[in-house]
């Protein structure tokens, strides 16, 4: 499952990625072992906002396709 | 110049956290707008008194989400850090940090403080920090950090003397570093710090991870530049969060609600785009329209000066340069005022309140095809009014590829200076009728305007795939929370915008158009009469009049006769300058267009005897306006916003080229 996957208002935690991510986007706090929901999205498959670590970050729907994700209740698998 | 005992404190932080209200109020109006050498961004200090005999020079560095760069903006930040020329070396940092948003703000000051300057910290949003029921045990937090922690408020000014008092005892964290580069990194690092007299390891880390000098070595270890980057930020966030656990309560659930609420009409995908649309019609409004009253204003009082000195001082060449030479050219530069201010203060307020990352959001689907972002939808719509104030707008993308694609194009959107051209044009060759129930001249009116944009448009997706792939910023975007705007900063925003315009690109139009002065009023042999009663000479013989002759058997296939060709050069200071050309070389009264109108119908073709001015030629005329970057102004400012006078005169170049295409084409299909 990946961040695009998300439907809104609903939560996932961020899983490590096998192939290299923008680092911003860790700095900006969606790092793995993180709780993300998607807040909103923009029509015709335009930029997706995600509520991470308190902020919202918006990415294009391309990258949220590389973000690999899980559901919640499975969070004691993954170590951040 | 800043004396050299001046402390130089850098203020740093994440977009959003207050910064620009922190500066204002620690600096009030002793704030200089400069930029940062080699780049087009806005350098503003401000230099205050912190104690007796103690000068500190503020500087506002760029927001950062982190200390390495993935844009222009955090590598001017990195830049400065990693400065070791004494004169520039900065010896205090106030890191900022969002009080309602500390988590992601303390993982960039962990960095800052690990570069070993002495640091304080400035916890902003105090009050939203209360009234959303945040608690933070400063003393606890300060004494894990090892450097002294404000509150501030730079809405109402608290803790802005505490802060100053921090400055002067700022000393280098004892607890530092909070992330210790090393292990398998050692050897690259040391071989870093070697070749470039780094005296802190993380400075070495943060070098060589910025590019490709250091790849080889560093891919030896293992690991690639962004996965290092990507261990840092973990560790880092890590520690992070065993701070908040420990020093910080809140109470979640009344976060974020006046954002969220806010949010489901502004970024709804029809109610979003509904707002966005009436805000950018305001926009355009308030653009158009606000500006007519001031900018009449300004061209009156001027006239009136120039009627005054005319009459006072003795005839002569000097009279005659400051009269008709210098006061118009100053004009022309302050005419720009109240366009600019109106655009920068809407675009503050946008920005302040949060929105314009909404309009980021909502736009960006529709303007990445073009090679666009969200965000050139303000230089876009401002283009309509003025391509000046719209050029000037792309200092707020951060993002340098879509700024350059902005500026390229925004000169193609219709501006107000049009108009009048158009007007003229239009009533002379389209004749008045109605077509399908509506205006024939209103549909040839709205099509040149959408010749405009939609030459924007696929001017910029062209370039876009000519353009060599950059190393491409990701599009990420932080949605702040919405706030209500400081109109203190709405205010230093508009005084700091005219002041670089005036006194940047002003200088090169005053400069263009005293040199345009010369070339009309002067011909070769030819001096005008500058005795009491003043007669100027005709245009003909003037140097633009003669140019006009010269390129006439370039402009021929266009329909352009000498006459119009003159008109065209001499619209350079400013389109709208056709209509009084026209006046002046069919000698009519400048005012009266309806006059103007007549002489130039009256015009007969000297081969043909049909009338001149016929359909073939007015569209010609038409397109050639619609597309050519005929204003020097346009050109000063892309000169001064790009740092480029070649960029400026490159794009004058294809402009024009496209202009006579277009020109050529309709000519030779009509006529």
């Amino acid at each position: 499952m990946y961040l695009s996957d998300l439907k809104i208002g609903q939560k996932a935690i961020v899983l490590q990625a096998s192939i290299s991510l923008p680092v911003k986007l860790y700095e900006m706090g969606c790092m793995p072992g993180e709780e993300i929901e998607l807040n909103y999205a923009a029509p015709f498959s335009g930029p997706m906002c995600f509520l991470v670590q308190g902020t919202l970050i918006s990415m294009r729907k391309e990258l949220a396709q590389l973000v690999p994700i899980t559901e919640p209740n499975v969070k004691s698998l993954t170590n951040g | 110049m800043v004396d050299k005992k001046a402390l130089r404190v850098a203020l740093v932080g994440r977009p959003n956290t207050g910064k620009s209200s922190l500066f204002n109020r620690l600096t009030g109006l002793s704030q200089k707008v400069g930029n940062y050498p080699g780049v087009t961004m806005e350098k503003r200090t401000g230099l205050i008194k912190l104690a007796p005999g103690v000068l500190a020079e503020i500087i506002d560095l760029p927001g950062i989400y982190s200390l390495h760069p993935s844009s222009p903006d955090e590598q001017v930040v990195m830049d400065s850090f990693l400065n070791e020329n004494v004169d520039e070396k900065i010896d205090v940092v106030i890191g900022l940090a969002d009080g309602t948003n500390l988590k992601t703000c303390l993982f960039v000051f962990t960095q800052i403080i690990d570069l070993g300057i002495p640091a304080v910290l400035a916890v902003t949003m105090s009050d939203e920090m209360e009234r959303k029921g945040m608690e933070l045990d400063v003393l606890g937090l300060s004494e894990s950090l090892g450097v002294p922690i404000t509150l501030v408020n730079g809405r109402l000014g608290h803790g802005i003397k505490e802060l100053q008092d921090n400055i002067l005892t700022a000393s280098v964290s004892q607890n530092i570093p909070f992330f210790q580069p090393g292990g398998l990194h050692l050897e690259w690092i040391n071989k870093v710090s070697e070749d470039k007299n780094f005296d802190i390891p993380y400075k070495s880390w943060l070098f060589g991870l910025r590019g490709s000098e250091y790849e080889e070595l560093i891919s030896s270890t293992g690991k690639t530049i962004a996965r290092a980057r990507a261990d840092e930020a973990i560790k880092r966030y890590r520690r992070v969060n065993e701070w908040l656990r420990e020093f910080f309560v809140t109470h979640p659930g009344k976060d974020r609600r006046w954002t969220a609420r806010l949010d489901r009409w502004a970024v709804n995908p029809f109610w979003g785009s509904i707002i966005l649309l009436i805000l950018m019609f305001l926009l355009f409004q308030a653009l158009f329209f606000g500006s007519e009253a001031p900018m009449n204003f300004i061209d009156d009082q001027f006239a009136q000066l120039s009627n005054i000195l005319k009459s006072n001082l003795p005839n002569g060449f000097l009279s005659h340069l400051i009269t008709n030479g210098i006061i118009p050219g100053i004009a022309g530069v302050l005419i720009f005022i109240p366009q600019i201010a109106i655009l920068f203060g809407l675009i503050s307020l946008l920005e302040e309140s949060g929105y314009m990352s909404r309009v980021v959001f909502i736009m960006d689907r529709f303007m990445r095809p073009f090679g666009l972002s969200g965000k050139s939808v303000v230089p876009m719509v401002s283009g309509t009014a003025c391509a000046i104030p719209a050029i000037m707008s792309t200092r707020n993308m951060e993002n340098s590829r879509e700024k350059w694609l902005s500026i390229a194009v925004a000169p193609l959107i219709t501006c107000a200076a049009r108009l009048p051209v158009y007007a003229l044009l239009i009533s002379l060759v389209i004749p008045d009728q109605t077509f399908l129930g509506l205006s024939l001249r209103g549909l040839v009116l709205f099509s040149l305007y959408m010749i405009g944009f939609f030459a924007a448009l696929l001017g910029s997706a062209a370039l876009n795939k000519i353009m060599p792939e950059a190393q491409s910023n990701p599009f990420l975007l932080e949605m702040p929370s919405y706030r209500f705007p400081q109109l203190r900063n709405v205010g230093h925003a508009i005084i700091n915008r005219t002041k670089s315009f005036v006194t940047e690109a002003g200088k090169i139009i005053l400069a263009i158009s005293v040199v345009l002065w010369f070339f009309a009023s002067f011909g070769p042999g030819k001096t005008p009469d500058f005795t009491q009663d003043y007669e100027a000479i005709p245009i003909e013989d003037s140097y633009v009049g003669k140019m006009g002759k010269a390129i006439e058997p370039v402009m021929k296939p266009l329909g352009f006769d000498w006459k119009v060709s003159i008109a065209v050069l001499s619209s350079f200071v400013a389109r709208e300058v056709f209509v009084g050309t026209m006046a002046t070389l069919y000698s009519v009264d400048d005012n009266e267009k309806s006059s103007i109108r007549e002489q130039m119908a009256k015009q007969k073709d000297p081969e043909t005897g049909e009338p001149y001015f016929n359909l073939a030629v007015g569209v010609s005329l038409l397109l050639f306006y619609a597309f050519a970057m005929q204003c020097m102004s346009t050109y000063a400012v892309v000169a001064r916003e790009t740092r480029s006078h070649k960029f400026a005169a490159i794009q004058f170049l294809i402009l024009g080229i496209l202009a006579y295409g277009a020109s050529f084409l309709s000519y030779s299909i009509l006529a």
